[in-house]
């Protein structure tokens, strides 16, 4: 390494710290205060001189890495090495998964916390396998995908609440709305393609919300839907105290009442849904009509003068992809006991894309990786409010730095000729 | 020798521009029939329009099965392929770059296996019946491997075999979906000698073997004049000669068309 190359990574980093300081000056720098009878700007330079230097030093020694060659390349050696042991044992690494999602609720150290933050990771990764199909298999980059996760949630609410049907009734439904609402989107965007497609995906998941907030008779409009049916264990509530000529759950089993057995029913009920996704998707993917959505995803000219239907193709992959999200709506819905537009913005969309696209287009473990990190550390990051979604933001950063293809982008063949030899 | 395609009067306008001006020409049952002529000639246009990715603004082209005859213009799109059984290649391959040698030939057989597998309900249970079909699909895609020597590849991944395999694999994909007629664009671009005969065995294969008939645009003239057994050729969207390869040779037109016209 030569003195000039010090000095010139050095000028880069200052001239980063410029940057640093134009963007944190003002949004971390100045910070309004009310006091008494009006807002106050209380400056902060103190944590802006903070973060400028740590992104000095950070740039500075990333020039440093980069300038060294081969040597000195940690990141990128250990994330290769990451991948090549999670392909290698894929199948161990899922089978310990499993494993350890079926025995969580009673270790040691889960408290009723822990619970609520793997309920919420387990919705993001079936959210994430059923985006999966749209967007990694079949390669339709849906920005939208929280409309029909909306529409699972009212469809089970509204059903739920209007005839008083169990939720093993009102569960498939949701799935059949959504999926209905996944055609129904299908059709007029079968012909775009690319970016266009995800602006009108994107305006589509804006409509279903705004026709929530506006449609007041049916959808109670923002004031959202309240008293949703909490499920019960195969006819069995969980209440301290249950009507009269109904047994609950603790009474049945001659257990003492606590809510976490309702938490833990839901944490498993979310599990067994979302394991179903990812063997329905498993399976799927080994079929015709999966191939093809991998053929389309690849080049659709060639699809075409090939004989497959492209129409068709698409709109199975909108219409399943849309019923997973449904089916999670329902879980959603059921377990809040209240749901209203809110909970159905654009961020939700975007989350769960940024789970798919940083997983991995196509990869089932990728998703869970990406989910486990990107919805852990926020949660981690609570205590500090508005801050967490810098880690967010954090997380997605490192992943595109150092896994630009997602965190396991391997593909697999859906069949082989020669046998699994490697 | 009967005739497997006939174009008649096809013409195609882009706006002002007459890309392919009253063409019509036949094609017949397991012929070499290639389309030849300097850049910009209208060859590709031409098939566009035979493959259903052009309208065509006029003229009319008729697929011949045994007695009846089939108006290409009625198809468009995937359904060329599907009803039809017009496969086709392209000048800038068009693999499944991502997805394995053996996924790219069952793709092409995508039409027969989603009856096979009830439209995804008998392959979710796994039933016998789609297994058996699908082993079948396996071995027409083994067969076809086997005539081009890329068995051993077969699960890698298509976009990393070497250029003249893609070409190859390109073809026998096509030929996956049983083509009647089969139309390559320029299938010998980017082929070194060595290439070029193995194409050329390939082709005439599939010409006597496979009973298909072979429409070819090629600048090759190695492969043309090699295994045509008829020459069309263009010229600004004008027939400007049709013949055997040999007359094409010595035509004068065809000549002056590329060479230009002594002063």
């Amino acid at each position: 390494m030569e003195k000039k190359d010090i000095i010139q990574s050095f000028k880069d980093s200052l001239f980063t710290g410029l940057i640093a300081l134009a963007l944190f000056g003002p949004i971390v720098g100045l910070r309004t205060v009310s006091k008494g009878e009006g807002l106050f700007i209380a400056p902060q330079w103190g944590v802006v001189f903070l973060l400028v230097g740590l992104c000095i030093l950070g740039r500075f020694l990333i020039n440093i890495n980069s300038a060294r060659k081969t040597e000195f390349k940690i990141f990128s050696s250990l994330s290769s090495k990451f991948s090549s042991i999670t392909e290698d044992k894929a199948k161990h690494f899922a089978i310990t998964g499993i494993l350890f999602a079926v025995v969580f609720p009673f270790l040691p150290f889960t408290d009723r916390y822990f619970m609520d933050v793997a309920i919420m990771i387990l919705t993001y990764i079936m959210l994430g396998w059923g985006l999966n199909i749209v967007v990694g298999l079949a390669g339709l980059l849906d920005l939208g995908y929280v409309a029909f996760y909306a529409v699972g949630a009212y469809s089970y609410a509204l059903i739920a609440t209007t005839f008083g049907w169990s939720f093993w009734i009102c569960l498939p439904l949701a799935g059949v709305f959504a999926a209905f609402f996944g055609i129904l989107l299908g059709f007029p965007v079968l012909r775009l393609r690319g970016d266009y497609l995800a602006i009108v995906t994107l305006g589509f998941g804006e409509i279903i919300r705004i026709i929530l907030i506006n449609w007041y008779e049916v959808t109670n409009g923002p004031d959202g839907i309240t008293g949703i049916p909490r499920p019960s264990f195969f006819g069995l509530p969980f209440k301290r105290s249950p009507d009269e000529g109904e047994t609950s759950f603790h009474l049945f089993f001659n257990l003492e009442y606590s809510t976490m057995h309702r938490i833990i029913f839901l944490y498993y009920l979310i599990l067994v849904l979302a394991l179903i996704t990812n063997y329905f998707t498993l399976k799927i993917r080994k079929l015709p009509v999966g191939r093809a959505w991998e053929a389309l995803r690849e080049d659709e000219i060639a699809c075409k003068s090939l004989g497959v239907n492209p129409t068709n193709t698409k709109l199975t992959a909108f219409a399943i992809g849309a019923m997973f999200g449904g089916f999670a709506g329902s879980f959603f819905a059921t377990r809040q006991a209240f749901i209203s537009p809110e909970s159905f913005t654009f961020i939700e969309s975007a989350i769960i894309v940024a789970i798919v696209v940083l997983g991995g287009m196509g990869s089932q473990t990728g998703v869970v990786l990406a989910s486990i990190f990107l919805i852990g550390i926020t949660e981690m990051f609570r205590d500090l409010e508005q801050y967490r979604m810098i880690a967010f933001g954090g997380a997605m950063v490192l992943i595109m730095v150092f896994k630009p293809k997602g965190i396991l982008a391997n593909r697999k063949p859906t069949i082989l000729m020669h046998g699994d030899k490697k | 020798m009967s005739n497997l395609l006939s174009v008649e009067n096809l013409t195609m306008k882009f706006g002002g521009l007459t890309a392919i001006d009253d063409l019509s020409f036949d094609a017949k049952n397991n012929q070499i029939t290639s389309i030849i002529g300097p850049n910009g000639a209208g060859k590709t246009t031409v098939f566009n329009c035979l493959t259903g990715f052009y309208k065509p603004t006029n003229g009319q082209m008729f697929l011949h099965k045994e007695d009846s005859k089939i108006s290409l213009r009625k198809y468009t799109d995937f359904k060329i392929a599907y009803v039809a059984k017009v496969a086709r290649t392209f000048q800038n391959i068009r693999l499944f770059p991502a997805m394995s040698v053996l996924e790219n030939l069952l793709v092409a057989q995508h039409n027969e296996l989603m009856v096979a597998s009830g439209y995804s309900l008998f392959g979710l249970l796994n039933l016998k019946t789609y297994r058996d079909k699908e082993r079948l699909a396996v071995d027409k895609a083994k067969y076809w491997l086997d005539i081009i020597g890329l068995t051993h590849r077969a699960d890698d991944n298509a976009g990393d075999l070497p250029y003249g395999d893609q070409r190859k694999l390109e073809i026998v994909r096509a030929m996956c979906i049983e083509p009647r007629l089969l139309c390559l664009d320029e299938p010998a671009a980017g082929l070194n000698p060595k290439e070029s005969a193995e194409l050329n065995k390939l082709l005439k294969f599939i010409k006597t073997d496979k009973q298909t008939g072979i429409l070819l645009i090629e600048h090759d003239m190695s492969v043309v004049m090699g295994i045509s057994d008829h020459v069309v050729v263009l010229n600004y969207g004008k027939k400007i000669f049709e013949g055997t390869a040999e007359q094409t040779k010595n035509s004068n037109e065809v000549i002056e068309a590329y060479l230009g016209v002594d002063e």
